[in-house]
């Protein structure tokens, strides 16, 4: 229920599992507003090979955030490489900025390699998630990249909960 | 005077039969369409749209269908 004046966040999530090339999908919201459904589109150029983009390269491509132990992993630093010819600004589109910050730098020279680092915030370090960021360079295409974030939590204590939980049932 | 009467009687409910009617709800997508550009295969990534509710009246989100 949305009070009229108000606002709510739609997350959508879309696995690339094994597609190839541009994908686009179009989920649909029914409302009381009746028909016709009104619909929000996501497209995607999902990619085989990431290590082998242009204009840049990301390293990693996927940032794996997870946390098997107690010991506290809550950043991890990503490269971003300018295989082209051209000088390159980069440009933050969206992020999941309640789950982490990204600190990135705006400029990438040719055959430069420049670092960023992702941070969990302190609210989500106990929990697990799929998020992504997505960054968009200044090159005729506007060519836009998103990274997928992931982040598993299985610590000892959980573990044990778990076993607790279990043993209730 | 009683046609008077009679003639009020049918302004006021037509301006309430025009109020109920004109009391919707209705959404609006602030951004309807986002582009991730390249990602890889095997990832899940996300996007947060915003709805607004716009209309005269409360919004109810009934469902939401994968497209």
């Amino acid at each position: 229920m949305l009070p009229v004046g108000d606002s709510a966040k739609l997350e959508i999530i879309f696995d690339t599992k094994t597609y190839k090339s541009k994908v686009s999908k179009k989920p649909k919201i029914q409302t009381n507003e009746g028909p016709p459904d009104k619909r929000v589109t996501i497209t995607a150029t999902i990619t085989p090979r990431p290590d082998s983009t242009y204009p840049i390269r990301i390293v990693p491509y996927k940032v794996d955030l997870s946390q098997f132990s107690d010991k506290v992993i809550d950043k991890a630093e990503f490269v971003i490489t300018n295989v082209s010819e051209e000088p390159l600004d980069i440009s933050m589109i969206a992020f999941a900025q309640d789950y982490f910050s990204v600190e990135l730098p705006d400029k990438v020279k040719p055959g430069e390699t420049v670092s960023g680092i992702i941070k969990i915030n302190d609210d989500y370090l106990a929990k697990s998630f799929n998020k992504s960021f997505t960054i968009e360079l200044s090159d005729p295409q506007s060519s836009r990249f998103t990274v997928p974030i992931k982040r598993t939590i299985r610590t000892p204590g959980n573990q044990d909960r778990v076993k607790i939980i279990k043993k209730g049932k | 005077m009683k046609t008077l009467k009679q003639l009020f009687l049918i302004l006021i409910s037509v301006l309430v039969f025009a109020g109920i009617a004109a009391s919707a709800p209705r959404l609006t997508i602030a951004e309807s369409s986002f582009n991730f550009g390249f990602v890889p295969q095997h990832s899940k990534i996300s996007h947060d749209f915003w709805l607004l509710s716009t209309g005269d009246d409360e919004l109810k989100i009934l469902k939401v269908v994968p497209g």
